[in-house]
This record gives C-alpha cells, structure tokens and sequence, in this order.
C-alpha cells in the first residue's frame, strides 16, 4: 500500500540518522548537564561548572541541554544523555535532576540548585549520597535571613510571597513558617502562578505586614522590582535572598549566595568525582562557608525607612550601596 | 538507544489520540490537555504514595480526565462560551486543583516508589533488559487503547460523532442533543490525556504541577505529522497514524538535541522547530488536499 510505503520511508529515514548518532567513545570525558530553563541564575551555575571543570580537566566536552521550561523534555535529555553514554551527567534544578536520577542508574548523577534533595526523593538522607547520586542543596539560610531583618527593625508580622509551582520556593516558604513561629512572629503569606502576579500579591499583603521576606524564588526574584515598588510605597523593608537582583533593584538588605560560586562548587564536586570519589560516600552540600554568602545592604533604602544599620553587620556587608553607588569593600 | 524514543512517543501517543479525537473528529480544539495531562500526573502521584496499587491510579487518573474535560464541555455547551475560552478556563482552574491534589506542594517524587514499570521490570526480570520490557509493554497498552478507540468508533454512538464533527445542523435534525455528544466527547479525550500524564509521572519518575507546559502543541504536531505520513480515511489508519505522528515527533526533536549544534542550533530554538514542524505538515497536507482527485479531507 501507498501510504504505508511513504509511512515507512520516513519513519526509517529518521531512526537511520537516530542509530547512526555518535556513540561518545570511553576516552574523552563528556559532560551532560541539563537545566530546565534559561535563567540568569541557572545560566550562572552551568558556567561555574565548567569553568572549574576545564581548568582540571582541559579536554572535557559539555552537553548543555535546556528544557524550555517543559518538564515532560527533562525525561528526553536524560534518554539523550543516557544513550550517549555520558560520563556524567549534571542536572539543575529539581525536576531536571529527578528526571536524570529515574533515567540514568549507572554512572553518577550530579544535582545541583535542589533546595530539599530529600523531599525531591533523589536521596534517601542528606548524610550520604546513593550509590551514583550525590549533589549540592541550594538551601538558602531561612533563619538567619529573618533574624538580620529582624534585627534591622522588629517585626512582629512577616509577609512572605512565593511560587506555588516552584518546588523549592514551597519548601523554602514551609521553613520560614517554621522559623516564624518559633520566633514569635505572624506569617503572612501569599502566593503566584507567574511574575505578573506578583505586584498585586505584595499589594494584597503589604498594608498588613512590617516586613517581607524574598526566597531564592526564581519567579519571584525576577519581579523583585515590583516588589520593590509596593515596598517603597508602604515603608516596608524588604529582605532577599538573591544579592545579585539586589544590585540593581532597590530592597534594604539581600542575603544569600551567588550562583555562579555554586556552580564552581559544583564543578568541584564533579572533578571530586571524575577523579575517583565515589558519590555514595559524598554527603550533601550546603553553600554555608562565609566566603560562599554574599550580604548586600543598601544604606539608601535603610535611610528612607529610617532605619541605621549596626556597625557590625555592615562590617560583613560584601556589597554596600549608598548614594546609588555600589561599594564592595 | 532508540527505545527511550520509542517509550516516550507511546506514552505520549496517548495524549496525541485524546487531541485527535477532540480537533479532528469533534472539530473541538481544547486547551483544556494543558491542564488534563498533569492533573493525571498528580492523581497518579498521589495514589502511588499513598500506597494503593497502579491500576487504581490509572483509572482515578482516567476518571479525573473525564470530570475536566466535562467541565469543559459544559462551560461550552450551558453559558455558550467557544471552545477555546472554554478550555482555557478549565485549564486555569486545573492550576489550583492539582496544587491541590499534590496538598499544596509543586512537585511529588515517584523514585522511591513502585510504579506500573516496577512491576513490568519485575516480571520481565531475566528475561529481557527492562527498557525492553517497557517498550513492549506500553506497545500493548497504546495498541488496546487504538483497537478500543477503533471499536468505539464503528459503533452507532462513535459514527454519530464523526458526523458531528463535519456538520452539527445534520447531527440535530437526527435527533441528536450535540451538547450531550460534546460532553462525553470530550470527556473520553481528557480520559485518554490524563491517562497518558498518569504514565509519563512514572516513567519520569515525578510528578510536577507544571508539566503541562508545551502538551497540547506535542500533541497537535503529532496529529500533524500523522496526516503527512499516512492519507487516509479509514479509522484504523487516522488512530495508527496519530502514534507514529507521536513517535515520530518525539524522534525529530530528540534529532534536533542531537544534530541541532552541526548548524549552530541551541535547545533554546526546539520549540521554533516545533512550530515550523506543524506549519510544515498543514503545508504540505493541505496542498495535496487541493490537488488530490475528489478533494477527500480526512
């Protein structure tokens, strides 16, 4: 039958060009990393990897696959991966690195930027790594966060928006419920779907609140300029957890770490790795030494507020912005 | 290396056979899969780790579909809204519902659970390698769902609906409530949707509130693709040529990953390719059409 004759060449035409894919060979190392979307953090963390990587290991080749958001394409990268026989794969960001783990069972899988590896079920404990599976948490110091805020000006009730569909934004939001309560302190919380709702939530909640709280919320952090504004209106200080969007978007204070540096924290990880380690026996990393956490604060802000900032907390400022210029002392 | 494709497309054939069944043969285009697809997901997800078995997954998964796309339908047919708010309505309130579903979390992992392919690997343990396995199993799953699709559609019920896709005046002067057709209509393709997401969870080992990012075109470029490769009128063949159009759209883009950097293309520019993809296929199908003997539009 006709049809069926063109059915046929077409279909073999493509899985001819499929089987015929380069099969990487054993000698040159190839690195699979998947993200799930473009994004200035992401971005930052895909090119720490590999600036730590080349620079031990000058012949390795990346694999840099992005799912554009789509997270029914984080399974087809990991088969991409799988197939092409990688020396290892990296994946950022929950869902890329869950999709990695479920696909890829015979050589090590690297997660990085995953608030709560447990809960994304990737490993069983944050003592230890799975026999192929080790990686680096993004978690974010929730408590130390709130307590500088509060220490800056007391607050009695914290306002708080977040991603309902980021898995790590509704992990983030659990903890800093958590450590509202045990500080005594109202939580308020309200969340998005996307970036544009994000001014009319901080709208819905400011009149409410004395202060708001901004997790590493990439939906969030990048609307932090409406919540700047709503902010400003209302005479609300507002802290971070981004210090990079802190730069150029006025909020009192920022305080978290750079992606990039954990991109290079994870390239380490890798090389640890590539160099014989065994992930089973590398326990989950946290990006908690002081020279990993930026602080920005921004005198500016401060002084419309009316708020002075303590000599000691801006003696470990790493960025400090006052008259609209950034000094980094 | 090719059965991870192969898994993928049938998996995905689902949902493409729900989509055909509403845009081709109901002539209803309906948004509402965007939201239908991880519904399933999430129902699944959430059967699997309060400890039922899959089966029971499945079919709450099934039935979940059927209630959105009712709801669809509905808002359709009682307020008079066009197809496409209609679905776009559903969709949004599907948002929140799996949110729901998910008791309020974003994101639920399957890896540490046993799912449908934890039995399939299981039984086929020694025998075949477990992609295998799976590849013949979901080859049978998506070949019961075609032949049932098949049956239905020679039934009274199922030629009714044909006819209503290409002329509703005719379907009411038989005696026919459309509104009624269109609910069970599109109830059945949000069934078959959220089947497809309920097994795409366990074969990507998670459940995610936003995985119905980018569904509902997958599956119009694959009825696409189908109606390139294969012309005909035949119900057996439009069904069959929906799974390979999914097959062989998951197989193009998995091309473009691997081929795509010889000509300087990133991943960033797949979704492009999967719009000039389906643009391409009406082209060329819609051409043939026009100088085709009899003009014959399947």
């Amino acid at each position: 039958m006709k049809p069926i004759c063109r059915a046929l060449t077409a279909c073999f035409a493509i899985f001819a060009l499929i089987a015929a894919a380069p099969v990487a060979a054993a000698e040159p190392i190839l690195i699979g990393i998947s993200k799930i979307v473009s994004h200035p953090a992401l971005d930052a963390i895909e090119r720490g990897i590999q600036e730590v990587v080349t620079g031990e290991f000058p012949d390795t080749r990346f694999d840099l696959q992005n799912a554009n958001g789509e997270i029914s394409t984080a399974s087809s990268i990991a088969q991409k991966f799988k197939s092409q026989k990688v020396t290892l794969a990296v994946g950022i960001a929950t869902p890329t690195a869950q999709a990695l783990v479920n696909a890829i069972k015979d050589r090590p899988v690297i997660f990085s930027a995953v608030t709560d590896p447990v809960g994304a079920g990737l490993i069983a404990s944050l003592e230890k790594g799975e026999p192929n599976v080790t990686g680096i948490s993004d978690m974010t110091p929730v408590r130390a966060q709130i307590e500088l805020l509060n220490r800056l000006t007391p607050i009695r009730t914290l306002g708080h928006v977040y991603t309902s569909s980021e898995a790590n934004a509704v992990s983030l939001a659990a903890i800093a419920r958590q450590v509202c309560q045990e500080m005594g302190i109202t939580f308020v919380e309200t969340t998005v779907s996307n970036s544009a709702e994000v001014k009319q939530a901080v709208q819905t909640i400011a009149g409410r609140v004395d202060g708001i709280y901004i997790s590493n919320d990439n939906t969030v952090v990048s609307a932090l300029a409406a919540v700047a504004d709503v902010a400003k209106k209302h005479r609300i200080p507002v802290m971070s957890a981004d210090p990079s969007s802190a730069e150029a978007t006025p909020v009192l204070a920022a305080w978290g770490f750079d992606y990039y540096k954990m991109g290079r924290a994870t390239g380490r990880l890798v090389v640890r790795i590539l160099k014989g380690e065994k992930p089973e026996a590398i326990p989950t990393l946290f990006m908690t030494e002081a020279s990993d956490v930026d602080l920005l604060i921004n005198l500016d802000v401060a002084g419309e507020l009316g708020l002075t900032v303590p000599d000691d907390v801006l003696a470990t400022a790493t960025t400090i912005i006052e008259d609209g210029q950034l000094i980094k002392p | 290396m090719l059965e991870g494709i192969f898994v993928e497309g049938l998996i995905y054939a689902i949902m493409a056979l729900g989509v055909f069944f509403t845009f081709r043969i109901l002539a209803f285009p309906d948004l509402t899969v965007d939201g239908s697809f991880p519904m399933g997901a999430v129902i699944m997800a959430t059967t699997l780790t309060a400890g039922l078995n899959p089966v029971s997954g499945l079919l709450l998964a099934f039935g979940g579909g059927v209630l959105a796309g009712f709801v669809t339908a509905a808002i359709h047919n009682r307020l008079k809204v066009p197809h496409l708010l209609a679905g776009i309505l559903t969709m949004t309130m599907l948002y929140s519902v799996n949110i729901r579903i998910l008791n309020n979390r974003a994101n639920l992992p399957l890896l540490r659970v046993d799912t449908i392919l934890t039995h399939v690997t299981a039984v086929s343990q020694g025998l075949i390698p477990a992609d295998w396995a799976a590849l013949i199993f979901f080859g049978l799953v998506v070949l019961a769902i075609k032949l049932a699709l098949d049956l239905f559609f020679h039934t009274d019920m199922g030629l009714v609906f044909g006819a209503l896709g290409n002329n509703e005046q005719m379907v009411r002067v038989q005696g026919v409530n459309p509104a009624t057709l269109k609910l069970i209509g599109v109830g059945l393709s949000n069934g078959l949707v959220a089947l497809s997401g309920a097994f795409a969870a366990q074969y990507q080992g998670f459940a995610d509130v936003n995985l119905g990012q980018g569904i509902v075109v997958s599956g119009l470029a694959s009825v696409m693709l189908g109606e390139f490769i294969i012309k005909s009128n035949r119900i057996g063949m439009l069904t069959l040529r929906v799974i390979l159009g999914a097959i062989l759209f998951k197989a193009i883009m998995y091309l473009g990953r691997f081929y795509g950097y010889y000509v300087n293309m990133t991943p960033n520019d797949l979704k492009l390719i999967a719009g000039i993809l389906i643009i391409a296929s009406l082209a060329v199908t819609n051409y043939r059409r026009i100088r085709g003997k009899g003009g014959t539009s399947a």
